[in-house]
């Protein structure tokens, strides 16, 4: 269980997030949205431990993240990285294989177990034709989805992820909406992801939580968050460029950003 | 579900060699191999012709304490055991040494053009031996002089300096390691030419030292600057994971749970004592420390706890390898056949990448 | 920096005049109990005297006989370095360094036990040409001199001879005395302390106090005259390198008579130093690779006097430098150039 409590993190004299508090419940499945600069990111580091708050406290599990080793921190919550550069290289599943760090031996390395692990992950998320190949040489969607990859061979009980489908295609975007689905109905994975995309986060996700210049300005189902009153004040768009579907299918909505006029 | 065989034997497209890849063994035993023949062609060879049954029979004689009856000179003994033995192992310990501190910096600073000196080692090394020599103080203590000391101390003053001039807020980014590694360099390196200019007679002490060399080893400074230098790199080879986890970058490196702040800390100083004791004993030597991890994460991939070791072993029978060519062409500079070597190696290296094969 | 020498010979003796060797004294000791024995048979009742004459080092009987003298080793000599050496015993396989060693040995009588030299590009005397060269100017080969089996080095100081060998060759128990001079009296010290180092302490004593007497006299011959504004050329070839204040050179050229342009430990000098020095005489010590004619064909150079005279000369420099036996003949070569008048 993640808990925030009433969070404020002030970063160059500017306060990113304003006295948040959220409490995510094992097995969740909840996305992050707001505007540019709303303190998405800020409140994502701060959750995997990696922002100290000038305030407040986020627990994890029920212990404090900041009294928490970084290993033990890596054993129950996993972060999806943004595409990092590698500047040497390196295949495929030593990508993945990474993300058994936690949990090898520190000397010896990875146990048959481990390897299993990373296997599994590998066919779980549906890389194993890309096995051999060198990361670097990957498109962008490809590359994102080793990164998620790594991040279920961790095998923590959330899973992080900052606009992962950011380089995406369309299909690659459900793709990976639809495995993070998969991975918490089936695993029970705690799903923690902030998303730009309004139209799938309301879709694949039964929870929102809406950040607007630092604060939580709603938290709740895809319906209530996503408001139209609430678009047009935080967003500053016609509410009507979003549009929630009452089936689970998906709608082809024009992507504001598509728009020059809008801002994004 | 893939087998595990599947997954990891799998051929990759992009790294040469199909036959070595992944086989750590393979690539081991080719190591070992390559270091005992080093080992032997160096203590073999030398000014002086000694018959190679004649060097066995000393070796087992005194290294094992068979008594075996002498059929050499009391002074072929002693160029053996004193003079080319010490020699080797010390090229042996210092390739190793530089080749594990190179492998680290690499992975540390995620730049494969890191080697051992990148932080100012070899420029706060050369100055220190650059103003031990304007000093006439000729004081050995346990064969070391003041030269072999200020090298060192220099050495990891550069270092020292360098890091607390990068640190933005508690920690240290790596990029402004590099670029503050650079500066102070460039600093140091000034402050050794003016060393240089008055200097006098004891220019030639100082070049000699410059361009690295193993002729002054002897026992009492290979039993002091083995255990440093094996120590650290031990220290370094334990943190293996560490440096996997900073693959992807210290987010991520955070993400899989290494304590980044500690560890490159750790790592650094760990990296910066092996290079400093080494340069303090051999001169500047280069090339080896940066050319070792590469050949060996080509054959192995990036993985620190396969490329650490075998780094280690290749640098050592490379080192010791130079030493021996340095040796047979009049005694020139070890530095001069490491670079020699080194260089078209790299341009190599760097024109496959331009080519389209990456780093 | 004068040689301080310390003996720590077992027994005390008057050395001044005796040659060195422990069995110089035994012909003497032997023909003593000679003439003791014939003195006892001659006599009766008179009791024998102890025939404590046997090759006994201190016997001391007849007082015209010369004294006798001490063994010579073991030593402890203090080098220019201010390390201390100890020679256990005299020295039979002798490993010269620096050519002026090589030169003191063979003049010294020691050349019979040379086994090996350095790299000598004005090789001198001819009896070392055949000597195995262990050190050139890339380095020592210290695995050649301990195959041959040396018991005694003379290294140069001031890093001629690389520390680094020196140490080496310390620690593998073989003595390494290092020796410079910067003046005539240490080069004279350096003699001696040769001699004492290879059992030759009387010959180097005589070789240094006899080169004492003749540079004093011909010192007296230019002592009076006219002393010309002197410049010595080590090289030209980039920067012009010329004599320091302190050193060897000077001195020897203060004593032929000539008033030398100096510099600092540098060695080097500029042109515009050296034009308004204006030199009447201008010395080549590089004499070997350029000629009065390069120099007269110098930019800059043609306004000097030296070269509006033609007052250029060559001179050896081997002769000049080299603190050893022939310091001597340089002087003399520096009197002929500068004063020819005053030597036949």
């Amino acid at each position: 269980m993640i808990r925030v409590d009433g969070v404020t993190v002030v970063y160059r004299e500017r306060a990113a997030l304003r006295d948040v508090s959220v409490t995510i419940e094992p097995g969740e499945r909840v996305a992050i949205i707001g505007p540019n600069g709303a303190g998405k990111s800020t409140l994502l580091r701060v959750i995997a431990g990696l922002l100290r708050p000038t305030t407040g406290t986020v627990e994890l599990g029920g212990n404090r993240v900041d009294r928490l080793e970084r290993l033990a921190v890596a054993r129950r919550l996993s972060v999806v990285p943004q595409l990092p550069v590698l500047p040497f290289a390196t295949t495929v599943e030593e990508v993945v294989a990474l993300g058994r760090l936690p949990h090898e031996h520190p000397i010896r390395g990875m146990r048959p177990g481990d390897r299993a692990a990373v296997a599994a992950a590998i066919e779980r998320v549906g890389v194993g034709h890309l096995l051999g190949r060198d990361a670097r040489e990957l498109s962008l969607g490809e590359r994102q989805l080793v990164l998620l990859a790594m991040a279920v061979a961790q095998d923590a009980g959330v899973l992080v992820l900052d606009e992962p489908t950011v380089h995406l295609d369309l299909r690659h975007q459900v793709e990976v909406m639809e495995l993070l689905g998969d991975l918490n109905t089936r695993d029970g994975t705690t799903i923690l992801a902030v998303l730009h995309d309004l139209g799938l986060a309301a879709h694949f996700f039964g929870r929102l939580i809406l950040l607007d210049h630092g604060r939580v300005v709603a938290d709740g189902a895809p319906a209530e968050v996503l408001a139209p009153e609430r678009i047009r004040e935080v967003f500053g768009v016609d509410p009507s460029f979003v549009r929630l579907g009452d089936d689970r299918q998906v709608r082809q909505v024009p992507h504001p950003s598509t728009r020059a006029t809008l801002p994004t | 579900m893939p087998s595990r065989a599947g997954i990891l034997a799998a051929r990759p497209a992009s790294r040469s060699g199909a036959s070595l890849v992944r086989r750590p063994l393979v690539v081991a035993a080719i190591g070992i191999a390559l270091l005992l023949t080093a080992l032997v062609a160096g203590i073999a060879a030398g000014s002086v012709t000694i018959a190679p049954a004649d060097t066995l029979g000393i070796l087992a004689r005194r290294l094992l304490g068979l008594d075996i009856a002498p059929t050499w000179t009391a002074a072929a003994e002693t160029i053996v055991v004193d003079l080319r033995l010490p020699r080797v192992l010390t090229a042996m310990v210092v390739g190793g040494g530089l080749a594990v501190a190179g492998a680290a910096f690499q992975g540390l600073l995620r730049n494969p053009l890191a080697d051992p000196y990148v932080l100012g080692t070899a420029s706060g090394a050369a100055l220190g031996a650059a103003i031990a020599v304007l000093i006439p103080v000729r004081a050995l203590i346990l064969q070391f002089g003041l030269l072999h000391a200020l090298a060192f101390l220099g050495a990891l003053t550069a270092v020292t300096v360098v890091y607390r001039l990068s640190r933005v807020g508690a920690s240290a980014p790596m990029t402004s390691l590099l670029l503050t590694g650079y500066a102070v360099g460039s600093l140091l390196a000034a402050g050794l030419a003016m060393a240089m200019y008055l200097s006098g007679t004891g220019l030639r002490q100082i070049f000699s030292y410059l361009l690295g060399g193993f002729d002054a080893s002897s026992w009492i400074r290979l039993a002091v600057a083995a255990p440093l230098i094996g120590l650290a790199s031990l220290a370094i080879l334990l943190r293996a994971r560490s440096l996997n986890g900073m693959l992807l970058g210290e987010e991520a490196a955070a993400h899989l749970g290494v304590d980044v702040r500690r560890e490159r800390a750790i790592l650094l100083a760990l990296a910066s004592l092996a290079t400093a004791a080494s340069v303090a004993i051999s001169g500047l030597i280069g090339f080896v420390g940066l050319v070792a991890p590469h050949v060996v994460r080509l054959l192995v991939g990036p993985n620190a706890r396969l490329v650490l070791p075998l780094a280690a072993l290749l640098g050592a029978s490379l080192m010791v390898g130079a030493d021996l060519v340095a040796r047979l062409l009049g005694e020139i500079p070890v530095g001069v056949v490491t670079a020699v070597i080194g260089a078209p190696f790299f341009l190599a290296l760097l024109r496959r990448a331009h080519a389209g094969y990456e780093l | 920096m004068a040689t301080f020498i310390r003996f720590r010979a077992r027994r005390t003796a008057t050395q001044a005049t005796h040659f060195g060797g422990r069995w110089r004294g035994v012909p003497l000791a032997l023909a003593l109990t000679l003439v003791v024995a014939l003195a006892a048979c001659g006599g009766t009742g008179s009791p024998a005297p102890s025939t404590a004459a046997a090759p006994s080092p201190t016997a001391t009987a007849a007082p015209t006989a010369p004294p006798t003298t001490a063994p010579a080793f073991p030593v402890a000599i203090s080098d220019d370095e201010g390390t201390v050496v100890s020679i256990a015993a005299e020295p039979q396989r002798i490993v010269s360094l620096t050519p002026a060693a090589t030169e003191i040995l063979f003049a010294i009588g020691a050349g019979d036990r040379v086994v090996a030299k350095v790299e000598d590009i004005n090789p001198w005397p001819p009896e070392a040409d055949g000597l195995p060269v262990v050190a050139t100017y890339q380095g020592v080969d210290v695995e050649q001199i301990v195959a041959l089996r040396a018991d005694l080095v003379i290294a140069g100081g001031l890093s001629f001879t690389p520390p680094n060998a020196v140490n080496q060759l310390r620690s593998l128990g073989i003595p390494v005395v290092v020796l410079y001079a910067e003046s005539i009296d240490e080069a004279l010290a350096g003699i001696r302390a040769i001699g004492i180092a290879t059992g030759e302490a009387a010959a180097a004593a005589d070789l240094s106090t006899a080169t004492r007497t003749e540079m004093d006299r011909l010192a007296a011959l230019t002592a009076g005259l006219d002393r010309p504004t002197t410049f010595y050329e080590i090289d030209a070839t980039t920067d012009i390198y010329t004599v320091p204040a302190d050193s060897l050179y000077a001195e020897l050229l203060i004593l032929a008579g000539a008033d030398p342009i100096t510099t600092d430990a540098s060695y080097q000098i500029s042109l515009e130093r050296l034009i308004t020095a204006n030199p009447s005489v201008i010395l080549l010590g590089d004499g070997g690779y350029t000629t009065a004619a390069d120099v007269a064909s110098r930019p800059g150079w043609s306004g000097i006097q030296a070269v509006i005279d033609g007052n250029i000369a060559v001179v050896d420099d081997a002769l000049i430098t080299r603190p050893g036996p022939r310091l001597v003949d340089g002087l003399r070569a520096l009197i002929r150039a500068l004063h020819p008048e005053v030597l036949p």
